[in-house]
Formats: C-alpha cells, sequence, structure tokens
C-alpha cells in the first residue's frame, strides 16, 4: 500500500479550523442554556402551616435549621423544593438513539481509519 | 528572571520532561478529584437523599474502581501524553482518539472552571462585604496556576502535592475531632437520616443521584496524562492510580459520615459548602477557619490539575495534527506544552465569567461519562488485538472481564440519571460531538498522516 | 481587606498574563517552528527501552 501524504494545510486554514472548533465549543455550551433546557424539573410543593413539624424536622434538625440561621418561614422553599421525577419517555427515547447512533458512528469510522493506519504502519516495512 | 534561555534540547529535539514519580500521579490524580468532597458530592443528596449519597458514593466508587484498574493497565502499556487518547488512536481508531481527546478537554477545562467558580464564590461568602464579586478571585486562580502550569510540571505537582495533602489532612482532622466513635454528643445521625427521610423518593432518588455520585471521584482517571512525564510510567501510574483511589474512597465514606450526620438532608443537597458548613456547625472557629482554607486548596489543586491534563491531551491534538501541529509546541526551557496552556486559559476564563457553576458540572460530569463508557469497549478491544503474552504490559488488571462490564453497566445507569435531570443538555452535547466528529471524520483527518499515528513498537494487532 | 484583595488579584492576573504573552512572543521569536514541534510520541519508549515479549 502506498503512502499517504497529506496535504500541507495553509495558516488561514489552520487559523479557520482552530475558530471552527472554538465556535462549536460555545455553541454547544450556550444553546442549552439560551434556549433554557438546562437544569432539572424542581418545584415547590407549598404548605400553609409553616412549623417545623409541618415541614417534617423534627427537634435535631430543627435546632440545626436554627444554629445555620434559617426560620421555619425561611426554610420552607428550601424543605419544600422537590424533583418530580417523570420518566418521559419519548425524550428517553430520543436520548437512547443518540447515544447508540453516535457511538456506533464512531467505533464505525474509526476503525475505517484504523485499518488505513494498520496496513501503512505494518506494510511498508 | 535573569537566567537566559538556553535550550534543553536532546539532540535536535524538544520534549516534554521526565521528571515525576508516584507522589507526583497521586498529588495530580487526587488534586483534581478531592474538591468534589467539599462540593458537589451533596448535590447528590439532594437528588435522593442522604441514604442515596451513601449508595452512590459506593456503588460509583465501584465504578471508579473499574475505570482505574482499567486504566492501569492500558496506560502502563500505552504510555503517552494524552492519555486516554493515546489509548484511543492505539487501540479503537483516529476518531475515537479525537473525540476521546475532546471528552477530556471539555471534563477537565469544564471543571476548572467549576473549581475557579467555587473558590471566588467561597471568598465572597466568607467575605460578606456588599458589592464584593467572585471576578477577581477566579482571574487570579486560573492565571496565577496556567503560569504555574506554564512554568514547569515538576513545580505544578510539586505545589499540587502540598495543597492536596493539607485539603486531606483537615478533612482527616475534622473527621476525628467530631468524635465518630460516639453517636449523640456532636453527630447525630439517627435523628437526621431517619428510615422516613432516607430514600425521600425511593430508589429513582437513587439513580438520579447517580449523577453527582460521579463528582466524589471525577478526574481520577487523569492521572495518565502524565504518562510522558514521570520517571517510570509502567510502574508509577498504576500505582499512583490504585493509591489515589484507595485515599478517595476513604475521603468519601469519611465525608458522608461526618455531613450526614450534621446537617439535615435538605440542606445538606443545596449547600455549596458541606465541609466547611459542617466545620462551621461543631462551633469551634479554628475547624471552621481551617475547612474554608481547605475548600480553597482543593479548589486550585483540581484547577491546577485540570489545566495541566487538559493541555496535554490538546497538545497531543496537535502534535498528531489533529489539530493545527502549532499547537505541539513545547516550551524549549520549562519543556510544558505552553502554546496549549495559553490557549485554553481565555476559554476557561471566558466560561468561568459566563457559565454557572451548576451547568459547568454538568458539561464536566458529560464528558467524564462518555469517557468512561469508551474505556469499557477499549479494553475489551485491547485485550481481543494484543490477548495477554502478545505484548508487554506494566500492570494486568484481574477480573478480566468484569471490571468492564460493571464499568459499561454503570454508564448505563448514568445517563439514565442525567436523563432524569439534564436530559435535554445531554442530547445537545452528544450532537455538538456528533458534527464536530463529522467535521473530522469527513474534512480535518485530511491532514494527518496515517502510518505515523501508530508510535507503540508493538506487533501488528490481531484480526488486522 | 478583601476589597483590597480582590484588587491585588486583579493585578496579580494582569501581570501574570503580560508576562506569559512576553515569554511566549519571545519564545516564539527565538527558535524556529521546527524545533519548538519537534515533539514525537512514544520517542522515550523506543530509545530507551528495548522493547521485548
Amino acid at each position: 500500500m502506498s503512502r499517504y501524504t497529506p496535504p500541507e494545510q495553509s495558516k488561514a486554514g489552520q487559523v479557520f479550523d482552530i475558530a471552527v472548533v472554538v465556535v462549536a465549543i460555545f455553541v454547544a455550551l450556550w444553546l442549552p442554556l439560551k434556549l433554557g433546557l438546562a437544569g432539572a424539573a424542581k418545584s415547590i410543593d407549598a404548605l400553609d402551616a409553616k412549623t417545623w413539624e409541618a415541614l417534617g424536622q423534627n427537634p435535631t434538625m430543627a435546632s440545626i435549621w436554627e444554629k445555620l440561621g434559617y426560620t421555619p418561614e425561611t426554610a420552607h422553599d428550601i424543605i419544600q423544593n422537590r424533583f418530580h421525577y417523570v420518566i418521559d419517555w419519548p425524550t428517553l427515547v430520543i436520548m437512547a438513539a443518540v447515544l447508540i447512533g453516535y457511538f456506533v458512528f464512531l467505533f464505525r469510522a474509526s476503525d475505517r481509519e484504523y485499518r488505513d493506519v494498520i496496513n501503512e504502519k505494518f506494510d511498508d516495512k | 528572571m535573569t537566567v537566559t534561555l538556553e535550550p534543553a534540547i536532546h539532540g535536535d529535539r524538544v520534549s516534554l520532561l521526565r521528571v515525576l514519580g508516584p507522589a507526583h500521579v497521586w498529588a495530580l490524580g487526587v488534586g483534581i478529584v478531592l474538591v468534589g468532597e467539599f462540593t458537589g458530592w451533596n448535590f447528590a443528596a439532594d437528588k435522593g437523599g442522604a441514604l442515596a449519597a451513601l449508595i452512590v458514593c459506593w456503588v460509583v466508587g465501584l465504578l471508579y474502581t473499574s475505570v482505574a484498574m482499567i486504566d492501569s493497565e492500558v496506560t502502563s502499556t500505552v504510555a503517552a501524553a494524552g492519555g486516554q487518547y493515546a489509548q484511543a488512536k492505539h487501540i479503537v481508531g483516529p476518531l475515537m482518539a479525537f473525540n476521546v481527546a475532546l471528552f477530556l478537554v471539555f471534563a477537565y477545562t469544564m471543571l476548572e472552571v467549576s473549581d475557579a467558580i467555587l473558590l471566588g464564590d467561597t471568598i465572597v461568602a466568607k467575605a460578606g462585604v456588599e458589592g464584593l464579586t467572585h471576578n477577581s478571585f477566579i482571574a487570579a486562580t486560573i492565571v496565577v496556576l496556567a503560569w504555574l502550569n506554564y512554568r514547569g510540571v515538576l513545580m505544578t505537582l510539586n505545589v499540587n502535592f502540598v495543597i492536596t495533602a493539607i485539603a486531606y489532612i483537615s478533612i482527616v482532622i475534622l473527621f476525628f475531632s467530631v468524635s465518630p466513635w460516639t453517636q449523640g454528643a456532636v453527630l447525630k445521625l439517627n435523628e437526621l437520616v431517619t428510615p422516613g427521610n432516607a430514600l425521600p423518593y425511593g430508589w429513582i432518588g437513587v439513580i438520579a443521584a447517580f449523577q453527582f455520585g460521579i463528582w466524589y471521584y471525577l478526574g481520577i482517571e487523569g492521572t495518565t496524562q502524565a504518562a510522558e512525564e514521570v520517571r517510570s510510567p509502567a510502574r508509577s501510574l498504576p500505582y499512583g492510580t490504585m493509591a489515589g483511589m484507595i485515599t478517595l474512597l476513604i475521603a468519601a465514606a469519611m465525608t458522608w459520615y461526618v455531613c450526614a450526620s450534621m446537617m439535615p438532608w435538605e440542606y445538606l443537597g443545596i449547600t455549596y459548602y458541606p465541609l466547611w458548613d459542617a466545620g462551621k456547625l461543631t462551633g469551634s472557629p479554628l475547624l471552621e477557619n481551617l475547612l474554608f482554607v481547605a475548600t480553597l486548596l482543593a479548589a486550585l489543586a483540581s484547577a491546577n490539575g485540570c489545566i495541566n491534563d487538559a493541555a496535554r491531551a490538546w497538545f497531543s491534538l496537535g502534535r498528531d495534527r489533529y489539530l493545527p501541529t502549532w499547537f505541539s509546541a513545547v516550551h524549549p526551557r520549562y519543556r510544558t506544552p505552553y502554546r496549549s496552556i495559553l490557549f485554553l486559559l481565555p476559554i476557561a476564563l471566558a466560561f468561568a465569567f459566563i457559565a454557572d457553576l451548576n451547568q459547568a458540572i454538568t458539561f464536566s460530569i458529560l464528558s467524564g461519562v462518555l469517557q468512561y463508557t469508551f474505556m469499557s469497549i477499549n479494553i475489551i478491544m485491547f485485550r481481543k488485538k494484543w490477548p495477554l503474552g502478545s505484548i508487554r504490559r506494566g500492570y494486568t488488571h484481574p477480573f478480566h472481564p468484569i471490571p468492564a462490564i460493571v464499568l459499561f453497566s454503570l454508564c448505563v445507569v448514568t445517563f439514565f440519571a442525567i436523563f432524569l435531570g439534564f436530559g435535554s443538555q445531554l442530547i445537545a452535547m452528544v450532537a455538538f460531538y456528533f458534527l464536530i466528529s463529522l467535521w473530522f471524520h469527513f474534512y480535518r483527518y485530511k491532514f494527518v498522516r496515517r502510518g505515523d499515528q501508530f508510535t507503540m513498537p508493538w506487533p501488528k494487532p490481531q484480526g488486522y | 481587606m478583601w476589597t483590597l484583595l480582590s484588587y491585588a488579584c486583579w493585578g496579580i492576573s494582569i501581570v501574570l498574563a503580560l508576562w506569559m504573552l512576553y515569554d511566549w512572543f519571545k519564545v516564539d521569536t527565538t527558535f524556529s517552528e521546527e524545533v519548538l514541534t519537534s515533539s514525537r510520541e512514544g520517542e522515550l519508549e523506543a530509545a530507551s527501552e528495548k522493547h521485548r515479549i
């Protein structure tokens, strides 16, 4: 097998490639934030009676909350702020498909490239 | 600096310097991770309660023990800067390697960003001064540590060893000063973790907690980045990594025990400073200040190790022409990948100023888990292509393929946990990796020399 | 005191950043690109360790 000689990349091309990568990184981080996708679903289950008992805190817990500077009123929003785990099946299926598709593509494309590497490395000796 | 530049060139080449020992490997691994005990792991309590945090501490500990075992075997054999990147390149193929390097750079850069934000916020919280923002402290953290990394790896990791040790010892001091052998005096585990509130969300909460359980240990696999700078990689890397893992398991257990015995889980789940708060709750100003300083030191050590690791991964990408070769420059005097360090500096700064802590942590965890998934498949391929006895391995891990299977299964569970918390972000991130992979496969790869990428003196892999 | 510390942090950041830029410029103009990017993966293994099974 003949050796593959890559083209020389121009300075401008190199700079452009770096810019592509940097922009991609920023977009990947910014988009979820901008679209409000980041963050898990948490919401406050409000209670009317704001006492330590109603909040499910025993005297030991209550004394620690107080040591940390909280009252039942200020602790209410922390304690009653709960997750509501619901399995959203369509999203789960999409996520699984995206992940599996990604890994399959990775391994298959890598293998194609890897065969070239091995052929060139071990055949021209 | 009055010393003139004298090029330390061997032959006509400048390479990274082999100066590190096992203690540095330990400091690099534990240094990056230990901050997780000071913040981050406790969000697992938010996701599933105090008991869930303990369960994931153990189960994710198992995941990382598998990571450490697998990593030790592969990296004691493929000892090159870039760590898992070089492993992927030799075992799976170029595109995988490109992705793994990106996982590494993102996991570490985002971890560095989280560390800097944490450090800034901790100082602001301590100061309690009106109008004081965390920006100056973030900038100083990132720039000073980049400078330290720029000036040489030995000094960088010596510093890391000292500050990591101090932070670690402070956890031990806290543990023993709350009389852990008697419950009821300071520690009130029975009253704080009751059958009624141990698992407030049931088992789904335990699974959700995996996401932040990762934070107990994230980054221990970074020890492999030092492969080109340790004096005897085949011995030091497995030794330092395993010692680091044991250290961390002990720290995680102590941290959980003290914190869960001192704070209600609802508070534990939302605080940014669980150990510092524990110090405060003891009522001893000495402990409070010790834990405050230790939180800062742990954040510094972590950011420091992250700069080291991210720069090496980026540097390796340049060296193989996956990215412009410009990045593969080694400083002739300090023998560090200085251009990579400088390039990543403004990126880290930008994200530290704009992103929030949760988002940075999630990005880091996601990249980490993608990488562990790769590692579980990688080791199976490694054993297949070069069976035991066909090449010299520095270390051979026992019970193959059980660790690989355990690792893979736990990665699947963690993906599900991330889906529960940050599903859409996971999809967005994988879409990003997918697009950049297409870019690499169909465009960028044409600049890469084929056979030259395979640098290990190994026989041809089986099946090719 | 904290505000002062904050200014000191900005100061240190700027000084060190400038120093790194200066050193970068100096190195890049003193040495040729071939020398700087001459590091090769696995070179030391090949030279120092005779690979035997």
